[in-house]
């Protein structure tokens, strides 16, 4: 009885894509895009000010910071691992950047040199994460939790209860000033973009991280050196947190322990709503990168409408679970376990 | 009633000269066992005393000054303050009191605390009421939980008027603004009393202020990038009618301020509340309007104060009338007129004398 039945699915599992299959692909990578696309609308049709060039530059200014951390974050998540450092590597990059540049606290003036500085600290912090997680085989929840707590206390150190404001006039002129009508930070968030996709594409590291995610058994088996690259898509998504990090100092004017606070929720939001998954193995730069601008134009978009501050919240979390939702329907039958 | 009450007071007494007895016979340096127990008040040698300052995190300034506040009163009577911190973290707090009480003597133990929120002030009183040892705690509890309802050892909770701070931020800047013109208001996490607090401050100053108008209400959440994009915000739909930006902190304060400063716009007048170092240098600077300060070093210190005082004996906590049990405390605005003089928040130990010890009583928590 039950063989022919199980003759009969066999080419949905081993042909080509079958139509059904790449009509539920198509939603699963155009969904969020046609999302932000729709959202983008919507508000423009309810509010004037949100199709201004103003509002589109504070959009994306806005946005800078939180897209640079899903940069890094989308390849840690392919791997299938998750990064909960994001705190800590950005309250020790804020602190060390406004204490390295001219600052009101002591007589260090390194300049560029102090941003560079930061951005290797962060690195640091995530090669350490890379190498508690595969050396020593824990969770990487665990040890970038660990790691956040130590960014945190070193950053409280290196606080020692008074802000470092900083007084270099070339950061404070680079923060305030344009470039073709955009803020600088838009440009290097864009940087950060195009590296992340280029290593994405033509690296080892990014083929390799999708592996890895896809099915790590059968990465190992074939003799891909996993815990390297792993630990190398740590590094890299800690460099980048310590340089939002700095974008944060540099945005603010000042070095403050909580540059970061909120962001590791919102960056993991902003991936899944995308497309990228947690369970590892699919998504990308791209992909997180619009879900970043969904969220972020829908705060912009609902203080421009003017929903109430108390209704907010909640529409954005039904907005995001929503696209959630969608974004992940023509996947399900695919990820047999939800953990 | 009485007869519990008696059996009460045995107990109690009993409890008392039974860890007398126990100290003296660890201790050995400490008092004759056979003096009246600890409990009545007022019989620890000063150099037993132990003072302990609790609050969230030193990365915040204010709570910093705090901890610097009882350090200076420690330091003033000859004992140093142990300096605890939980990170906002309720059952860490919790545990860390635990630890403390267990760890020492609590009959001759001062805790100087911040609950993380209102619903940790219970469990908190509970522990040291057990204990024995004297607590004053600051800004959250329970409304009908009061010190006065049995808790001898439980001095005071000290709070500050939120509401007061939100209507004198609210009457500087109007005056900045000449009176009138657009102001857009950024409120603190929603569902906290400060928060609740503050906004119903400024909307009673609105309230007297009809020229004053209400462009827009955000909730910043108490966080400074958070405001800063809000700002900009709101600056894209509003524009040039915003004269005026009330904050219900100072993070928040300043967040706006670089918004401010990003679209080249001077003149509008932004104020907050907590004094924090960077906010006091912007109002000298005169780019913030005001702030308000609550003396963090005073309340660093004065929780502590008020414990040294009962433990020697300067101060019987059974005579204090309800309103120095639970008070407002007063607080100050900070503007271009006394920025100066308040840039480094230090404490002035002459609050901490125990005939001063409630000199900033404002009123009754309600």
């Amino acid at each position: 009885m039950s063989a022919p039945a199980r003759i009969g699915p066999a080419p949905l599992e081993t042909g080509r894509a079958t139509p059904r299959r790449r009509h539920s692909t198509l939603l699963a990578d155009f969904g969020p895009l046609s999302a932000l696309v729709l959202l983008c609308i919507v508000f423009s049709v309810l509010s004037p000010q949100f199709r201004t060039w103003g509002n589109l530059r504070n959009v994306l200014d806005s946005a800078a910071v939180l897209a640079v951390i899903a940069v890094g974050l989308t390849f840690v998540l392919l791997l299938g691992a998750i990064d909960l450092s994001i705190e800590g590597v950005m309250a020790t990059a804020a602190i060390s950047t406004a204490l390295l540049v001219a600052n009101t606290r002591n007589d260090i003036d390194l300049g560029f040199l102090g941003i560079v500085a930061a951005v290797a600290l962060g690195a640091c912090f995530g090669l350490a994460s890379g190498l508690l997680s595969t050396g020593l085989k824990i969770p990487s929840f665990m040890t970038t939790l660990g790691i956040s707590a130590i960014g945190i206390g070193v950053a409280t150190v290196l606080f020692a209860g008074v802000q470092p404001t900083v007084t270099d006039p070339v950061v404070a002129e680079w923060a305030s000033g344009q470039w073709f009508g955009l803020t600088r930070l838009t440009f290097v968030a864009v940087a950060v973009i195009v590296i992340g996709l280029l290593i994405q594409r033509y690296t080892r590291l990014g083929r390799y991280a999708r592996a890895i995610g896809g099915a790590e058994e059968l990465a190992v088996l074939s003799g891909m050196p996993v815990r390297r690259y792993k630990t190398l898509a740590f590094t890299f998504a800690g460099a980048v947190y310590g340089l939002a990090g700095v974008m944060v100092t540099v945005q603010l004017g000042s070095g403050i322990v909580q540059a970061g606070v909120g962001l590791n929720f919102a960056a993991i939001t902003a991936a899944v709503v995308g497309g990228t998954l947690l369970s590892g193995g699919r998504g990308g730069v791209l992909q997180s990168v619009v879900g970043v601008l969904i969220v972020t134009v829908l705060a912009n978009g609902l203080v421009l409408i003017g929903v109430s501050p108390y209704v907010q919240r909640a529409v954005q979390g039904v907005i995001v679970v929503v696209a959630v939702v969608i974004t992940a329907w023509p996947l399900r039958e695919r990820l047999r376990v939800v953990k | 009633m009485s007869n519990t009450a008696a059996r009460g007071r045995i107990v109690a007494l009993a409890i008392a000269g039974i860890a007398a007895l126990a100290l003296s016979g660890c201790a050995g340096q400490s008092e004759t066992p056979g003096e009246a127990p600890a409990a009545e008040g007022g019989t620890c040698a000063p150099e037993d005393i132990q003072l302990i300052g609790q609050v969230r995190n030193e990365t915040n300034p204010y709570e910093k000054a705090w901890l610097d506040g009882g350090d200076a009163f420690a330091e003033s009577v000859g004992l140093t303050q142990t300096r605890l911190t939980y990170d906002g973290e309720s059952p860490k707090q919790q545990e860390q009191l635990r630890q403390a009480l267990s760890t020492g003597n609590p009959e001759c133990m001062v805790l100087n605390v911040l609950p993380n929120g209102d619903s940790d002030t219970t469990p908190i009183v509970k522990e040291v009421d057990n204990a024995g040892a004297y607590l004053v705690t600051h800004w959250n509890k329970p409304a009908d939980l009061n010190p006065w309802d049995g808790h001898d050892t439980w001095i005071s909770h000290i709070t500050f008027d939120g509401k007061d701070a939100g209507r004198q931020i609210a009457d500087a800047m109007f005056e900045a603004m000449g009176g009138s013109g657009g102001i857009i208001a950024l409120q603190g996490i929603l569902d906290t009393a400060a928060a609740k607090d503050r906004f119903i401050g400024l909307q009673d100053a609105l309230a007297e202020n009809p020229d004053v108008e209400l462009l827009d209400e955000q909730a910043a959440d108490f966080d400074r990038t958070t405001a800063f994009n809000i700002t900009k915000t709101l600056i894209t739909k509003h524009g040039d009618a915003i004269k005026g930006v009330w904050a219900a902190n100072d993070d928040m304060a300043l967040g706006a301020l670089q918004a401010l400063e990003a679209a080249g716009m001077d003149g509008v007048a932004v104020v907050g509340i907590d004094a924090v170092p960077e906010a006091v240098q912007a109002v000298a600077d005169g780019t913030m309007t005001a702030t308000v300060s609550v003396d963090g070093p005073w309340q660093g210190g004065i929780g502590l104060a008020m414990g040294y005082c009962a433990l020697t004996g300067e101060l019987d906590v059974a005579e204090l009338s309800n309103e120095q049990r639970a008070f407002f405390a007063k607080q100050t605005l900070i503007n271009a007129d006394n920025a100066e003089e308040n840039l480094t928040p230090t404490a002035n130990l002459d609050d901490f004398a125990c005939d001063n010890l409630f000199d900033r009583v404002t009123g009754p928590v309600s």
